[in-house]
């Protein structure tokens, strides 16, 4: 393999390396907060390796990974996600009974998957990171053992998961029957070399694309969202809400792009039809929800459908406008969406899981910093202008407007309207005075690492939602280069 | 010069100052803010005022920054100060620190001490922001912001519901003429593309022709405007009710200085009007009629307030009457001495109400000339400047304003005399039916010095304020007067004789009781007076009624329909979905396997 290549796959690399180091460090010793620095580290060596990889790219590693600027700005995105996530899983976890050090060992497998997908150009590479994340987070969702109900999530998104997987091996077993391609590449040349569709191409096709809408909760593949974000453990629902969707979503973008998917007639109508479905679907069963994690859930079905609006518009618009479009309300998704998660996680004690709405009645008078972050991340899914998620939402409804998508932008219209309601209900009850108040939610969970992440959130959505322009030039450059 | 720009900022901080810490400051330390603020002003005012004085009077314009930009729009924040301003300046703080002192005293006993003098000093900040501003928005922040210090003032006693409808009547009566006010700002700026208040004058003289229907429509809702402000007929209503809130805001806000923005405004774009005939004509019609019947209905009011109320929409009535026949600095001239006299009588018929335990009747005050002599004084001045006695302030101005309307018209000149002799009955009724007769009650408190200095002064500015030379000519064209012969010697005459019969008849009626009032009173006649016409009842058939039925009628808003339907579907529509999240896993494969056949049918056939 040519060095090149090798400082390339540093990142990937890097995290193997960390999940080894971190297993031995259990075999000799067992430190829940000593394996959580461990892989912390990790991941900040593996996002310091970035640097030198971003000097060679764009670099073809073998067929399977493309390592290009695209490739890496999401590697940095999940792995600064997957830092997030580690602070609140310290916080969360430390208080809690059982064995908790083989955690942030999974956390680091699962960002390995994601960066694979986020990096993949074949199909096996493809199906190789999808199931190293997801057989991550099975583990992950049904870590707390002894609860019923993470257990439960964690057999339902096992099984569900590996149907969704059968759907799409069988797509892509379609697809090769007929081209005899599994490179994206090869697999575009072949399309662009046969004007006519047969039914077997048609039907492998959409099937991948139902499999990875079941990854991304896409209606009508999003029943499982709200009962497997509610079984999880906080910090982990923030992690499958981020890391496990952006990737997805980084991947379906390259394989349309690469494999000239978007001149494909046929998906055009179901990729719609799915986008309208998510929105409506996603914001309607929100709507009236009293538990706040399966309402965020939710709304993450939602977000997925707006995003995809922008995708489509891929058809008609120049692909850069799309990729960035797309880049840049992922980020600020995740940046609101950890926000979110993190203090649903900072609220939970070892006790309770903080989601019932209930428990977020009078908020502001009992914790108000808290309240006012989560206000701040509930004003930037609604799309309120001055958060990141306004300049997202922008982004979406300028990429659908060029295109001319009236239909897909009157869906989002009215899914912000049924949205607005619902996260402006929370910060209502949040700011609802309560008489009495109940004594166990008195003992304030504090965590440094969760304190931390939060307000770097904060700033950070604040800051591009008021200075979009700091962010925009670099995704600008870095979708410029994509697709070329 | 430079210090122009800080004259409104100091009432400004003062209010900041007391609303943010008011609470935790003791009653002298409030004091201290709120007057002090003013007083500051006031100092500035002056050693700006005399620099101008003492230099050529070339108006000087003072620009601290630009307010908004957007496309041809470009509003500074600039201040203008010329012998106009320099006067409405010398009048906002001058009177205003006085009155505020004479406040410091009055008001001790109130619990909202603080919250009165934050109000006071927003509305001083607001009302030197409408003098000072150079161009038309800046001057309407500071005529909305005086209306809201209005608003606030006169409900500044809002435990009681009656007060609170009179600051809303106040606010809601003055908006319908701030709606004219930004109609017309809204007419020059598309026509003349400027919001320059000199700009624009000099665009209107080059660009509109006399008597062409852009500068009369601009120049009749600036009036309509300046009519609501200044409680000019048709929009006078609310000032009698005004009276709900504490005397000294009476003195400042409704006396001296909110009400005559109008007539500055007039003034300030007299222009304007001199390109308008028509509506120069209006001003003076609605000057003379308004200065009638608010004088009519002074006569017979038995509230001590509301007496001075109705004398100061009338004597407001002259100022446009002035206005309206071009004498110009002839209006700002009467603007200044009614500032001096009715803030007086005001102050003092406050130190009345103080020591009298708020009795408002006059009829049940009496013989009050022996125990506060002070106040007597202070009310003698007064009411001989506001009936315009020969050599008091309100003598010189109010013959100026009579003998050019004689030039303009003997119409409008008589109704001015015939307002000169009711102003001179009702103001000397007041005055004996108050100081002189018996004493019926004992007065129950005696007045500090606070309240004793600005009603001295006061006295003195009302006495010889006549005697001011204020050089208006640099502003105004030649005034009529001195371009025209002087009329008959009669016409002064009878000018002059009309404030002395008012004097001899209330003295028949009130002092010696030769004449009983009761013979004359016709009680329809008496209660349409009373009742300041029957407006009140014109306008609560005419709008009130009909907009009350209309809303009753759409109680439950046909707008909202579509809302409730929206929510309703909503709410259908969520319990439906939700029906779907059975938590079953094996209802959820399938419903995998039947999306993934219904997604593929949909691929192979399109």
């Amino acid at each position: 393999m040519h060095s090149d290549a090798l400082i390339a796959l540093l990142p990937f690399l890097m995290m193997t390396a960390t999940a080894v180091a971190a297993m031995l460090a259990i075999a000799i010793r067992r430190n829940f907060a000593l394996v959580n620095g461990l892989v912390g580290g990790g991941i900040v060596l593996s996002l310091l390796s970035l640097a030198p990889a971003s000097h060679r790219a764009p670099v073809q590693v073998t067929e399977l990974l493309r390592m290009d600027d695209y490739a890496l700005f999401f590697i940095a995105l999940l792995l600064l996600a997957g830092l997030a996530v580690l602070g609140l899983c310290h916080d969360y976890f430390k208080e809690r009974e059982g064995q908790n050090e083989e955690l942030p060992i999974l956390l680091g497998t699962a960002l390995l998957g994601g960066s694979v997908l986020a990096a993949s150009s074949h199909f096996a590479s493809l199906f190789l990171g999808l199931e190293t994340l997801s057989i991550s987070l099975f583990t992950l969702i049904g870590y707390p053992v002894e609860q019923r109900r993470s257990l439960e999530a964690a057999v339902k998104y096992l099984i569900l998961s590996g149907t969704s997987s059968a759907f799409m091996l069988m797509g892509i077993a379609f697809l090769y029957a007929e081209s005899g391609e599994l490179s994206f590449g090869g697999l575009g040349r072949f399309i662009a070399s046969e004007p006519a569709m047969n039914a077997v191409m048609v039907s492998g096709v959409v099937l991948i694309v139902a499999g990875l809408g079941f990854k991304l909760s896409l209606a009508p593949f999003h029943l499982w969202t709200p009962d497997v974000y509610e079984g999880a453990p906080a910090p982990v629902t923030a992690f499958i809400a981020t890391v496990s969707k952006g990737a997805v979503f980084a991947l379906l973008l390259r394989l349309f792009v690469e494999t000239g998917g978007y001149g494909f007639a046929p998906l055009r109508p179901v990729l719609s039809l799915i986008a309208v479905l998510s929105i409506l679907a996603g914001n309607l069963l929100a709507l009236l929800q009293t538990n706040v994690k399966r309402l965020l859930a939710y709304s993450s079905i939602a977000h997925m459908g707006y995003l995809l609006v922008a995708f489509i518009a891929g058809a008609a618009i120049a692909k850069p406008l799309v990729a960035e479009s797309v880049t840049f309300y992922l980020a600020a998704y995740f940046i609101t969406t950890l926000g979110a998660f993190g203090v649903v996680s900072m609220l939970s004690s070892a006790q309770l899981e903080a989601a019932d709405m209930a428990l977020f009645r009078g908020l502001f008078w009992r914790r108000p910093y808290l309240a006012g972050t989560f206000t701040l991340m509930l004003l930037s899914l609604a799309g309120i202008p001055l958060t990141a998620g306004f300049i997202g939402k922008f982004y979406v409804f300028t990429s659908g407007a060029d295109g001319g998508f009236w239909g897909l932008l009157t869906a989002i219209i009215v899914g912000s309207g049924l949205g607005i309601f619902y996260y402006l209900r929370i910060i209502l009850a949040m700011a609802m005075e309560v008489e009495k108040i109940e004594p166990e939610s008195e003992e304030k969970f504090v965590g440094l690492q969760s304190a931390v992440t939060l307000v770097v959130l904060s700033l950070l959505l604040v800051w591009f939602g008021v200075f979009p322009g700091d962010l925009i030039p670099y995704i600008h450059a870095l979708a410029g280069s994509f697709g070329k | 010069m430079e210090l122009l720009g800080w004259i409104p900022f100091f009432p400004l901080l003062g209010f900041l100052a007391l609303v943010f810490f008011g609470r935790s400051l003791s009653k002298p330390m409030v004091a201290l803010i709120g007057v002090g603020s003013v007083g500051i002003s006031a100092l500035l005012a002056f050693l700006v005022g005399f620099e101008l004085l003492r230099g050529s009077m070339a108006p000087y314009r003072l620009a601290l920054g630009s307010w908004i930009t957007t496309g041809d729009l470009t509003i500074p924040f600039g201040f203008y100060l010329d012998s106009l301003s320099m006067t409405m300046l010398f009048v906002v703080t001058g009177v205003g620190l006085l009155i505020h002192l004479y406040a410091a005293e009055f008001m001790e006993a109130d619990a909202g001490y603080a919250r009165f003098f934050a109000y006071m000093n927003l509305f001083v900040a607001a009302m030197l922001t409408l003098v000072l501003a150079d161009n038309l928005l800046l001057l309407y922040l500071g005529w909305e912001g005086v209306g809201l210090g209005s608003y606030l003032l006169i409900g500044f006693w809002y435990v009681n519901p009656d007060n609170g409808y009179a600051a809303r009547k106040a606010f809601v009566m003055t908006r319908v003429g701030d709606m004219a006010l930004a109609l017309s700002l809204f007419l020059l700026f598309t026509e003349l593309h400027s919001l320059d208040i000199q700009t624009v004058m000099e665009r209107a003289q080059s660009e509109w022709k006399v008597g062409a229907v852009l500068p009369v429509t601009a120049a009749a809702l600036l009036l309509g405007g300046a009519a609501g402000k200044s409680a000019q007929l048709p929009l006078q209503t609310w000032l009698p009710d005004a009276m709900a809130g504490p005397t000294p805001v009476s003195a400042l806000i409704h006396a001296a200085t909110m009400v005559t923005a109008g007539v500055y405004l007039i003034a300030r774009t007299h222009v304007l009007f001199m390109l308008a005939p028509s509506a120069q004509t209006a001003v003076a019609v609605v000057g003379g009629v308004t200065l009638l019947i608010a004088g009519f209905s002074g006569l017979v009011q038995t509230d001590i307030k509301r007496i001075l109320a109705y004398s100061t929409i009338s004597q407001i009535g002259y100022m446009f009457l002035a206005l309206g026949v071009g004498a110009w600095s002839a209006a700002i001239f009467h603007l200044l001495t009614h500032a001096f006299f009715k803030a007086l009588l005001f102050l003092a018929a406050g130190a009345v109400i103080f020591c009298f335990h708020h009795e408002h009747d006059i009829f049940k005050m009496g013989g009050l000339r022996k125990a506060m002599p002070l106040a007597f004084w202070s009310f003698l001045i007064g009411s001989a400047a506001l009936a315009a006695l020969p050599f008091t302030s309100g003598y010189y101005s109010k013959h100026e304003i009579l003998l050019a309307a004689f030039e303009t018209s003997p119409i409008l000149w008589g109704m001015g005399c015939l307002g000169a002799l009711i102003t001179g009955i009702y103001s000397f009724r007041l005055l004996f039916v108050v100081f002189f007769g018996h004493q019926t009650r004992e007065v129950e408190a005696a007045i500090g010095n606070r309240m004793r200095i600005p009603l001295v002064l006061l006295s003195v500015l009302a006495l010889f304020g006549g005697l001011l030379q204020i050089p208006l000519d640099t502003v105004f064209p030649a005034s009529i007067e001195t371009t025209l012969p002087s009329p008959s010697p009669w016409v002064s005459i009878v000018t002059l004789m009309m404030p002395i019969l008012g004097l001899l008849i209330a003295a028949l009626f009130y002092l010696t009781g030769t004449l009983s009032s009761t013979a004359f009173t016709n009680e329809p006649i008496k209660r349409l007076l009373l009742s300041g016409w029957g407006f009140d009842a014109l306008y609560r058939t005419l709008f009130i009624h009909p907009f009350v039925a209309l809303t009753r009628w759409n109680k439950k808003d046909v707008l909202d329909s579509p809302y409730l339907r929206t929510a309703w579907l909503s709410r259908k529509l969520h319990d439906l979905t939700r029906a779907a999240q059975t938590g079953r896993i094996r209802w959820y494969a399938a419903s995998m396997a039947w999306g993934a056949v219904v997604v593929i049918a949909i691929g192979l056939l399109s």
